[in-house]
């Protein structure tokens, strides 16, 4: 049993360390087909990333999707470090499934900790190369000559331009990258490019709409417009549709029906507008989702009533001595992606290959799902990527590219979906719904004796949006490790006790930035805080006083963040408030983060973060800044505005008049202190959000005296 | 019908008059620069100039703009420096877009804005820019850049 278990993570991309497995049996049947690609990349795809362009330039084939992270841009400086290439010679191509090996989803911040050492590295054996031909075609011996600005120069100064050398395709070994030694993360040397910030890539274009990026931009010859018949209840099925008025619509071309599947296409996006309008569909009723059986599935407290809970990463019990300092509940409701730009693909079905364009988190998966779902060979489907409007997690799963591959092949011409702002919030999937419930107890002089999480979520990774029921079973004995993120306190404590369980529900949830840390650091961050004034102490001085030694890293940035916002000196009035907080990323990357509250009008007013942050060696500042900033402001719309619920058997929100994100004036003024004491790079995508939520509501809670213990926070009545 | 369409004259075609004004760009005319983001005027992706007020081009008809001057990201700097109006130098210098698709909106409405007002005063700015969202969180960046391309108005006045 423990070896079928252990098979079963590992096809899931999971080492078995870490994860807890409750006893219990799992099917031997995994489709290994359609599950998420999750290995790390080796040498060999590595040899695929680059190539010398007949122009001189060098592409970037990226693995990596561009979500507005900044990784095209890094990517591009790192190439340029190890060639000495000019940074504007130095292309990027978005991930596309015909020319990339299996390539790992862009989720996890860990472009630049798994990605770029192998890049860099190939980009070092690629400059070797170059030297190698350069100093054949100029008949001297290779160590000779020198790469400089995209030309190979010998000792005599004579020059052959990089253009030259492009006249057969220029394969990397594996081996050669395995063995090559790069720069970019080398700090005894000093880097022209790495640790500088050059204009991002992408700039121009998007201030001047110029180019083709995104999706939306794809235009194919032939192309019509279509769209899938939604269900107006969570579940609902199709029963019946009668199209007949539609068919008067100039432009109308027809209703597809692909099993379950059913849409409409027609020749422009106004006449497919008209037509949904005029489609007459039945549904069948089922037993409306409501927000009340939501609350219950993730009901803590009664989970705790009933006993122990099925998860259990750390196991201590915790005697009953007594009472706790601190008791609290906490919640965290849905909440939506909404990233700018709605799902959008183009898809082209010729001689039974199918061609997909779509701003993907996940390629790869996107084309196995795509194969799967219409009995193609993966080699039959091409999935190019383009610029993504946002990610966040919400691309990582195949959705609208179904339903464009799906009628591209019903009609034979190639079609464009694109999902409107309420596909978008009722057809995707959420962070999921969480409860909590914090227990602890305080020693005499102020340390943290016992520590007691409990917590009910749906699921992150083992989502049912990407699972069919088999592997919904299978996986139902395995803790959600996304679920299960940034649960295990940093702080000591005599006793450690923190368990879950994941509990499937009849919303789709998913991976939502930082995943499972975002709302499980918000709630020990938001515990602490209590913990420290039940001790009577100075939230800071109780953190660092509860931190245990091997904790630098989060100590540093708690430090730096109390120096940069004068701690010291705040204090908390009705009016105002400060509140502090921390918090740690996949053991990689570290956060503090002040906020100052200004409680004086209708509602909350952020006025101001301070944010000190850790993520190792850093390649480019002003982007890793970009990210803190983003970050901060995820972190005040969790704070204050986010909560997607449910009515009438689905998601209640269908445009940004229902959700609530944080607007301009709601951005405070933003102070980002990197902080780099010589640790390797991690990243930055999704840190700073584990720590500005719980400095937000604990500024609250200084000025109002009343623990923020539901989010959003809505004012001190509720 | 016809119209003009960033300086240039322009034919509406007749089977388009009812679309949104936003297909017809992007899907008739190829234009990249005005993003579908809500399609009920609520997040102003889609923003464009008629006859230099900021409108959302996913709540007009194309007919709306019969016999009148759009402007759109693609137009907005002809005859500038660089082909750049100040908005967008300012947005080039701070380095204001992450994933970039609200980002027309955004200078689309900054500009209009300071176009009627060079010297709009913060609360000004921020009634106009809160009706323009931007999930990356680049709120900051855009203000400061907003401060940026007043001064180049300035400068250049």
């Amino acid at each position: 049993m423990a070896l079928s278990r252990r098979r079963f993570l590992e096809a899931l991309g999971w080492s078995a360390a870490g994860i807890t497995v409750a006893a219990g049996g799992v099917g031997t049947f995994v489709p290994r087909s359609v599950l998420p690609h999750r290995g790390a990349p080796t040498p060999a795809d590595a040899s695929a990333w680059l190539s010398l362009r007949p122009d001189g330039t060098i592409e970037i084939l990226s693995p990596r999707a561009e979500i507005g992270q900044g990784i095209a841009t890094a990517f591009r400086q790192i190439v340029a470090e190890e060639t000495g290439l000019p940074f504007e010679r130095i292309g990027f191509v978005h991930p596309r499934t015909d020319r990339l090996p299996p390539a790992r989803a862009t989720v996890g911040s860990d472009s630049i900790k798994d990605f770029a050492p192998l890049l860099a590295r190939a980009a070092a054996s690629l400059a070797t190369t170059l030297r190698q031909l350069g100093a054949v075609r100029l008949d001297v011996p290779a160590g000779t000559v020198r790469l400089e600005d995209g030309v190979v120069v010998s000792g005599d100064g004579r020059r052959v331009p990089l253009g030259a050398l492009a006249w057969s395709p220029l394969v990397l070994g594996a081996a050669d990258i395995r063995g090559a030694r790069a720069r970019s993360f080398d700090r005894a040397i000093s880097r022209a490019l790495v640790g500088t910030s050059p204009e991002p890539d992408g700039l121009r274009a998007l201030v001047t709409g110029s180019a083709s990026l995104f999706a939306d931009d794809m235009r194919l010859p032939g192309m019509v417009f279509g769209t899938a018949l939604r269900a107006p209840r969570l579940g609902a099925e199709l029963m019946a549709v009668d199209d007949g008025p539609a068919r008067g619509v100039a432009g109308y071309l027809g209703l597809h029906r692909d099993g379950a599947f059913a849409g409409i296409v027609a020749e422009s996006r106004g006449a497919l507008e008209r037509a949904l309008l005029l489609l007459r569909a039945s549904w069948s009723d089922r037993s409306p989702v409501t927000q009340a059986s939501l609350d219950r599935a993730i009901d803590i407290d009664e989970a705790l009533a009933r006993g122990g809970l099925e998860h259990t990463p750390r196991e201590d019990s915790i005697g009953a001595e007594g009472p706790f300092s601190i008791s609290l509940r906490l919640d965290v409701p849905m909440a939506a992606h909404a990233a700018m730009e709605p799902r959008c693909a183009v898809a082209r079905f010729e001689a039974g290959r199918l061609e997909v364009w779509t701003g993907s988190q996940d390629v790869t998966f996107a084309q196995r799902v795509l194969a799967d779902e219409l009995g193609l060979d993966a080699e039959a489907v091409v999935v190019h990527g383009c610029r993504v409007g946002g990610g966040f997690g919400g691309r990582t799963i195949p959705t609208v590219e179904l339903e464009a591959a799906r009628l591209a092949r019903l009609v034979g011409r190639p079609v464009k979906v694109q999902w409107t702002r309420a596909d978008e919030f009722r057809e995707a999937f959420y962070r999921p719904p969480s409860s909590h419930r914090i227990l602890a107890r305080l020693t005499p002089d102020g340390r943290i004796r016992d520590w007691h999480h409990a917590f009910r979520s749906g699921h992150v990774i083992f989502t049912s949006a990407a699972m069919g029921p088999l592997l919904q079973r299978a996986t139902s004995f395995v803790g959600d490790p996304g679920v299960a993120r940034g649960a295990i306190p940093p702080y000591a404590a005599a006793r450690i006790r923190v368990e879950f369980e994941d509990v499937r529900l009849l919303v789709h949830t998913g991976p939502w930035r930082g995943l499972g840390a975002a709302p499980n650091v918000w709630a020990i961050e938001t515990a602490i805080d209590a913990l420290s004034r039940a001790a009577g102490r100075d939230p800071v001085a109780f953190r660092l006083a509860n931190l245990p030694p091997e904790q630098a890293r989060l100590r540093r940035v708690l430090e730096r963040v109390a120096a940069v916002a004068d701690w010291s000196s705040r204090r908390s009035t009705d009016e105002v408030g400060y509140g502090v907080a921390c918090g740690i990323y996949k053991d990689m990357s570290y956060a503090a983060v002040v906020a100052e509250v200004a409680l004086d009008g209708e509602a909350p007013r952020v006025r101001h973060l301070w944010c000190a942050h850790d993520c190792g060696l850093v390649v480019n500042p002003d982007g890793v800044r970009a990210q803190i900033e983003g970050n901060l402001v995820w972190s005040v719309g969790m704070a204050l505005h986010e909560r997607l619920g449910l009515a009438d058997g689905h998601v209640s929100a269908t445009s940004y008049g229902d959700y609530t994100l944080p607007r301009y004036s709601d951005v405070p003024g933003m102070t980002v202190e990197l902080v780099d004491e010589g640790d390797p790079p991690s990243g930055a995508g999704e840190t700073a959000i584990v720590a500005g939520t719980a400095a937000i509501t604990n500024a609250i809670a200084a000025a109002t005296g009343r623990v923020v213990t539901r989010l959003p926070f809505e004012g001190a009545a509720a | 019908m016809q119209f003009t369409l960033n300086g240039a004259p322009a034919i509406l075609p007749p089977a388009m008059a009812d679309d949104r004004l936003l297909w017809l760009l992007r899907d008739h005319f190829a234009l990249n620069g005005p993003k579908y983001g809500c399609g009920v005027g609520l997040c102003g992706a889609c923003t464009v100039h008629v006859d230099g007020v900021a409108r959302r081009a996913c709540a007009l008809a194309a007919r709306d703009v019969a016999g009148r001057a759009v402007t759109t990201l693609e137009g907005l700097g002809a005859g500038r420096p660089d082909g750049l109006h100040p908005v967008q130098r300012a947005w080039i210098e701070g380095r204001v877009p992450q994933c970039g698709h609200c980002q027309n909106g955004q200078i689309m409405t900054a500009a209009a804005l300071l176009a009627e007002t060079p010297k709009a005063a913060a609360v000004e700015v921020a009634a106009v820019m809160d009706t323009v969202l931007c999930r990356c969180g680049t709120q900051a960046r855009i203000r400061e850049a907003i401060a940026r391309a007043q001064a180049l108005i300035a400068e250049d006045a």
